[in-house]
């Protein structure tokens, strides 16, 4: 099955708040039901993405990129088409919402 | 995942933590801890938990708040000595992490937030704030105040404990001793909140009540806390407790006692509760708690409304009213008089009292007042008090407990739950 890359973004417009330990537990154990449901997709859970570089050839400094202000993860599922892996992506629990949203991208292999 | 895990979790940490850098460090022990429930919730769903998620936890919260206190330039070397030891300890940590321990530094915490300097309000706030693990926004939903309001109450406890911060080594023993009475208000606080909540969710009230029942248990553990007031208490919350399946109907509406359905009633935690009643009957002491654990066991008793034992309930609400006065005994002392002797005996009660403007305003009092009028035959009267009674009621579910009630043609008395 093809893979798709997974990248959360952060959007405009919704609040960031910090979830309480019972908000915490409730996403943990739909964390778990998520994984256990679409395990047959799971490739690569990723994570949070941390400080980086953007490395060009021009200056050789190179201009400093704070990636995870674009992308605040990834990850790598496999299915058997964009829409199946869309589904599986929008079902990760606190992932679309008001502020966040994420890119699933094909990754061709041939 | 054991129910509450997090939750909880979030209260041992921050006990524990504040008893090994003190509690005027709260917010930064907070901080730490909160931030270690995020690394995990992170962590273990991409790698799965760990052995030991407690170890883990404490020894991530442990690192955090040690370099954050690192980083504070004044008393440094004092800290650095602390740290020193600190980061040799850590590694130890999850050793350290008895079960034992746990219990004391819980117990430890609830004594720090029953701090005098702290107003009762404040206390109740940074208790369910530090040892329930609640946030903001979940405190200002069970306490049904605004979430500015909760900010303040807490403002104003972590202010408290900076300036003054408790000793290193635990509160004395006088000073156990005399805080006692504060601890125990304090978790009868807790318990009401959830018990005589107007909130529409079952769960959320009941979740309160066992989060008082479990800190209660937790006192009545430690031998310093093992007081016949103790055990009343606890026999209170059990004896209440046990009975709630039936006050609420299906659709989250009020049910009358006298139509509660006995047979939901947990009968053993009835017999949980008569036991640490009995065990409460030691000494020459006699509180409060003891009187309304009292009225609860004869209720738990009876198999049905009619055959409960009123004289022991009035008894009862007599000893409840010396020893802790207030106009709503009074009223409930005269509810029971009236199941007793008859309306008329219940008016008596209240004859001449001059009842607190709160009161007259409520609805409760409005509504035994029509009550006992309809009953002795005083139409009239009865009829502006029924009016009353439904101008004052606060929520829909009271307002269809009263419609009910007050429509009823029975010989019968309603009680309000």
């Amino acid at each position: 099955m093809p893979k798709y890359l997974c990248m959360q973004r952060n959007l405009p417009g919704g609040e960031s708040r910090k979830p309480s330990p019972a908000e915490m537990q409730e996403m943990y154990s739909k964390f778990r039901a998520w994984q256990e449901k679409f395990q047959a997709n799971l490739v690569d859970m990723g994570g949070k993405l941390g400080a980086g570089k953007l490395v060009t050839e021009s200056a050789a400094d190179g201009p400093f990129v704070e990636v995870k202000e674009l992308v605040g993860g990834y990850m790598i599922l496999s299915a058997q088409s964009l829409d199946e892996a869309i589904t599986v992506a929008r079902a990760f629990p606190g992932l679309v919402h008001p502020g966040s949203g994420v890119e699933v991208i094909e990754i061709r292999t041939a | 995942m054991v129910e509450h895990f997090f939750r909880h979790e979030y209260g041992r940490l921050v006990a524990t933590l504040c008893r090994r850098v003190g509690a005027q460090h709260i917010e930064v022990v907070e901080d730490a801890v909160q931030s270690a429930l995020m690394a995990a919730l992170e962590s273990w769903t991409v790698s799965g938990a760990p052995d030991n998620p407690s170890a883990w936890l404490f020894r991530v919260a442990h690192n955090d708040v040690v370099g954050h206190l690192r980083q504070r330039t004044r008393r440094r070397r004092l800290l650095e000595q602390y740290t020193k030891e600190a980061i040799d300890t850590g590694e130890k940590g999850s050793e350290l992490f008895l079960a034992q321990e746990v219990q004391d530094d819980l117990l430890r915490m609830l004594f720090v937030c029953c701090d005098e300097g702290i107003p009762e309000p404040s206390q109740l706030v940074l208790a369910l704030k530090t040892l329930c693990g609640f946030d903001i926004r979940e405190i200002a939903l069970r306490l049904f105040i605004s979430e500015a309001n909760v900010y303040k109450r807490l403002a104003r406890a972590r202010s408290q404990l900076r300036k003054f911060p408790p000793r290193t080594d635990g509160p004395s023993e006088a000073q156990i001793t005399s805080r006692l009475p504060a601890v125990r208000k304090i978790l009868y606080l807790l318990f009401t909140e959830g018990y005589l909540s107007s909130h529409a969710e079952t769960a959320i009230r009941r979740e309160l009540c066992n989060e008082a029942i479990r800190l209660t248990s937790i006192l009545a553990e430690h031998p310093l806390g093992q007081t016949p007031e103790t055990f009343a208490l606890l026999a209170l919350m059990h004896l209440h407790a046990a009975r709630m399946p039936a006050r609420q109907d299906g659709a989250g509406g009020l049910v009358l006692l006298e139509e509660q359905d006995r047979d939901l009633w947990d009968r053993e935690e009835i017999q949980v509760g008569l036991a640490l009643l009995a065990r409460s009957a030691h000494g020459d002491v006699f509180s409060r708690y003891h009187a309304e654990a009292g009225i609860a066991a004869e209720h738990c008793l009876a198999p049905s409304l009619q055959e409960t034992r009123w004289d022991k309930v009035v008894e009862f609400y007599s000893l409840l009213e010396r020893s802790a006065p207030s106009p709503m005994h009074k009223l409930n002392r005269a509810v029971a008089v009236a199941e007793w002797k008859g309306p008329a005996a219940g008016l008596e009660v209240l004859d001449g009292f001059e009842p607190p403007t709160w009161l007259v305003r409520s609805y409760i009092w409005s509504a035994v007042l029509a009550d006992l009028h309809r009953r002795c035959g005083n139409a009239e009267l009865a009829n502006r008090y029924r009016k009353l009674a439904w101008k004052a009621a606060p929520t829909s579910a009271v307002k269809q407990l009263l419609q009910h009630r007050l429509q009823i043609n029975k010989q019968t008395i309603p009680r309000y739950g």
